[in-house]
């Protein structure tokens, strides 16, 4: 761009009289040689301006590719990253399955002995109050022989609990390729901030910056994390339903 | 409640589904069925007689929220009508406001606890009687 000291100089304000007197008087082809004069100046110093930006950008990109970090970010890290937190939803699949396996099973078996034990201890109040008879009491002893055989189904429960307290080893692996994935994203963030000083583009205001397309479903809720207008566990759904009449 | 009745249950978690299942068991419910998207529940829904839906929101396919727009414009009277319990992680007021304008009969955040599904499920047919 022109500085204003540069365009009116002794010389261009002399250029403008001409210009004036050439056009009072009717000299068109003098009045125009003026101003195609005046033009190819002012297109002389725009060109040099223009030079010097591409000249300045075309530095600013160099210096930045020159920085490896940001190819071998793109090439390995990201996708390297991608790997590793799909192999944390697949061992966080398989831990929720183990353990749903686990809890499946043993829920039949404790709801089995509950349920037996119930029937004995009504049988046993009998016994003890003397209401039972003889034939009664032959069945009740019967009962709980084959209630003790059952309660072997217990060490199977306990295997299950060990299989359920196994299952939770996936925490320490997912939690540490996590962490490596986020100091990733700590340094994509920062190359990402120089590339945008670099290219002078302005930084868009915090707050709009970070919204989102509407459309787009926020999923669970972050602690830590500002949520617009969400609602913070099911008591404040309760009450937001109530309010609205529900 | 009636113990006896036809439930599907709607998540794309087949964890979450078995979650659900396993609850709902515990209260005594047997007869329940799944499906991983709005698109395969609907189908089902339609052929299927049941007597509740218990949906997520956020799913492929075919979202929670448009499987409940579809089930209340459904031309069948008692699909219809159908009981709808949404289970979502979803927790934005204007999404829970849309639920309920689009007919929600329950709204259940995840994570949630045995006795919030069984509060709000008592709570559906104490209304609808």
């Amino acid at each position: 761009m022109l500085e204003d000291n540069e365009l009116i100089t002794d010389d261009n304000i002399a250029r403008v009289k001409d210009l004036l007197a050439c056009m009072e008087k009717g000299h068109e082809e003098d009045a125009i040689e003026i101003i195609d004069e005046l033009t190819s100046i002012r297109e002389t110093e725009l060109y040099q301006d223009m030079g010097k930006l591409t000249r300045e950008l075309h530095d600013a990109i160099s210096n930045f590719g020159m920085d490896d970090s940001i190819n071998i970010m793109a090439e390995q890290s990201i996708p390297d990253a991608r790997e590793r937190l799909n192999y944390v939803i697949s061992k966080t699949d398989e831990a929720a399955n183990a353990t749903l396996e686990a809890v499946e099973e043993s829920i039949p078996i404790c709801r089995n002995l509950n349920e037996q034990a119930s029937e004995l201890h009504v049988s046993w109040n009998k016994f003890i109050h003397r209401e039972l008879s003889e034939d009664e009491f032959r069945n009740l002893s019967k009962d709980i022989s084959q209630f003790f055989k059952k309660t072997d189904d217990l060490g199977t429960v306990k295997e299950h609990l060990t299989a359920v307290l196994l299952a939770q080893e996936y925490q320490d692996l997912t939690g540490q390729i996590i962490k490596k994935v986020i100091n990733l994203v700590g340094e994509v963030e920062d190359k990402l901030i120089g590339l945008i000083q670099i290219t002078g583009a302005p930084q868009a205001d915090k707050a709009e910056g970070s919204s989102s397309d509407s459309s787009e479903l926020d999923g669970p809720v972050v602690p830590g994390l500002e949520h617009k207008d969400t609602v913070s566990g099911q008591d404040e759904v309760d009450d937001l339903l109530s309010s609205l009449g529900f | 409640m009636d113990t006896e009745m036809k439930i599907l249950v709607v998540d794309d978690f087949s964890t979450m589904r078995r979650i659900i299942k396993n609850l709902l068991r515990d209260l005594g419910f047997n007869n329940t069925d799944e499906a991983d998207d709005g698109l395969t529940a609907l189908p089902m829904l339609k052929t299927g007689k049941y007597d509740l839906l218990v949906t997520d929101w956020n799913m492929p396919g075919m979202q929670g929220i448009d499987l409940l727009k579809a089930v209340r414009a459904d031309a069948d009277e008692s699909l219809k009508n159908i009981p709808v319990l949404m289970v979502t992680a979803e927790q934005k007021k204007e999404q829970i406001i849309e639920a309920a304008q689009a007919g929600v009969n329950g709204y259940i955040v995840k994570p949630f606890t045995a006795l919030i599904l069984k509060e709000k499920l008592e709570k559906i047919f104490a209304r609808i009687g």
